[in-house]
């Protein structure tokens, strides 16, 4: 009898280990899938009140990644439908080609996990924060997809569903909801088609020839301060980069600190207080985003990130500096 | 020219173009009192006074009282004369009274009250967060988060057209 249930637990343990590590695995396999398969679809991205179409098309040649975005629902200003918003990457590079007025602004960045590329390709810090629990299976886009609860271990984050297409791996949707089980934020395939051509013609911007092109101002990096350190961040949070921010009408630049989980980020912006200026304090909701703003030391602190109120509560607190305060300073 | 010649009492006056002022005052009338009662003021606040130094008559106050009401009154600072102070207060170190400043106690409470609001932002009330939307800050995490969909809403949601 003992034996029996005894062999009864270990069976049943062994196929829990089972199912949690299929469901880091299924995550796992999305990751590359992503970032390894040549497709096109449209998804939609809502996030509070706002919805957008993207087009997607990606290619990866030989391991070089090619995805073009395209904004398909644009606003029409002064009767003029505003050319679309066109987002190219190149590996790691990442070109935004954005109408602004009369302008088309292009602006780069480096080294971001756009859709359906959302998880990182090393899992192992999302490990610590978080537990993976395998779901239902569904259908998303015409495609069988399993369903994986990314569930937090604490209240520093949000929870995540995942549905990965059952046969490539590849994501389809994936939700952001909160501890009352609110959606905040949802981004899903409506269409989606695999790519057999190897052709490389799409990937270039449509040029409106009406249109003045300009390179958005470059960020200087070479003023980073390091008078601050901070003490106190939520378990699971490390940061990630750090760079000087310079903003239109603030004469110095202002350090914005950038802190992960492996799925989660929020943003530090720390600057002196201005002379005149009302400094800003308190908290402040916009769809999946928390804002908090804090003073300590004659600094403004900012801190925002799609994560819950707790988080950047808690970072905008957990600030201290080593020496003089911003007034001294001067 | 009463400024003028404060400024040059204090040496803060170019003495080659204080030809007219000289003139002036060696011409006696009201720019020669002006020079009496400026280097009298000057040598109390030095405390030259009484001290083997000019002796105060009697009628001393009684003269600056009568002086500062003539004055024009200066309790109404306009935009340029707020700066004029500010300059004077961050080169003057170490801080000497100017003979004008001391004469016009109006405008020295005036500096103060600047100074104050100068090194104590934190005495203007917070405002919530709430009030203005950090636009700039919420872009800027947009951009370098990363894992982020927001960017796609963007410019339609949250920016303002920035020229």
């Amino acid at each position: 009898m003992l034996r029996t249930i005894f062999v009864a637990v270990l069976a049943l343990v062994s196929i829990n280990s089972y199912a949690v590590d299929d469901a880091w695995f299924v995550l796992q396999k999305s990751a590359y899938a992503s970032r390894e398969l040549n497709y096109q679809g449209v998804f939609v991205y809502q996030n509070g009140k706002q919805t957008r179409s993207v087009q997607i098309t990606h290619m990866n040649n030989a391991g070089q990644e090619l995805t073009r975005n395209v904004v398909l629902d644009n606003s029409i200003t002064s009767g003029q439908a505003n050319q679309p918003r066109e987002v190219y990457s190149q590996g790691k590079d990442i070109v935004i080609f954005r109408p602004q007025n009369q302008k088309m602004v292009i602006e780069k960045r480096r080294g971001q996990n756009l859709f359906p590329a959302m998880l990182p390709t090393d899992l192992v810090a999302i490990k610590t924060s978080y537990t993976a629990r395998l779901g239902a299976l569904e259908y998303v886009a015409g495609r069988e997809a399993q369903i994986v609860e990314l569930v937090p271990n604490d209240a520093f984050r949000y929870s995540y569903k995942i549905w990965a297409d059952t046969e490539y791996g590849l994501l389809l949707k994936m939700t952001l909801i909160d501890s009352k089980n609110q959606t905040l934020e949802q981004i899903e395939f409506n269409q989606l088609s695999m790519l057999n051509s190897h052709d490389e013609n799409w990937f270039k911007p449509r040029i409106d020839v009406e249109k003045s092109y300009v390179m958005q101002d470059a960020t200087a990096v070479n003023q980073i301060t390091n008078d601050w350190v901070v003490t106190d961040l939520p378990v699971g949070y490390a940061k990630v980069e750090h760079r000087a921010l310079v903003v239109s009408g603030k004469t110095a630049p202002v350090d914005q600190i950038i802190f992960s989980d492996g799925i989660a980020s929020v943003s530090l912006f720390i600057e002196p207080l201005t002379k005149g200026k009302h400094p800003k304090m308190g908290h402040m909701q916009i769809g999946s985003t928390n804002i908090c703003a804090n003073v300590i030391n004659g600094y403004q602190l900012t801190v925002v990130g799609e994560v819950p109120a707790a988080t950047v509560m808690q970072i905008a607190k957990a600030v201290s500096f080593k020496k003089q305060t911003a007034f001294n300073k001067k | 020219m009463k400024d003028q010649l404060s400024a040059l009492i204090d040496g803060e006056f170019d003495i080659e173009s204080s030809e007219h002022l000289i003139t002036s005052v060696k011409s006696g009338g009201e720019l020669k009192g002006c020079w009496t009662h400026y280097h009298l003021i000057g040598d109390t606040l030095r405390g030259d006074i009484g001290r083997g130094g000019v002796q105060m008559s009697h009628d001393f106050s009684q003269r600056v009282m009568s002086a500062l009401e003539s004055e024009p009154a200066l309790l109404a600072l306009n935009g340029q004369n707020q700066t004029l102070i500010s300059n004077k207060q961050s080169y003057n170190t170490p801080r000497v009274w100017s003979v004008a400043a001391s004469v016009a106690a109006v405008m020295f409470v005036g500096v103060m009250v600047l100074q104050q609001q100068l090194n104590q932002p934190e005495a203007l009330a917070p405002v919530e967060i709430a009030q203005s939307v950090p636009t700039e800050y919420l872009q800027a995490h947009q951009a370098a988060a990363p894992s982020n969909a927001a960017y796609y809403i963007q410019t339609a949601n949250y920016t303002e057209p920035r020229q």
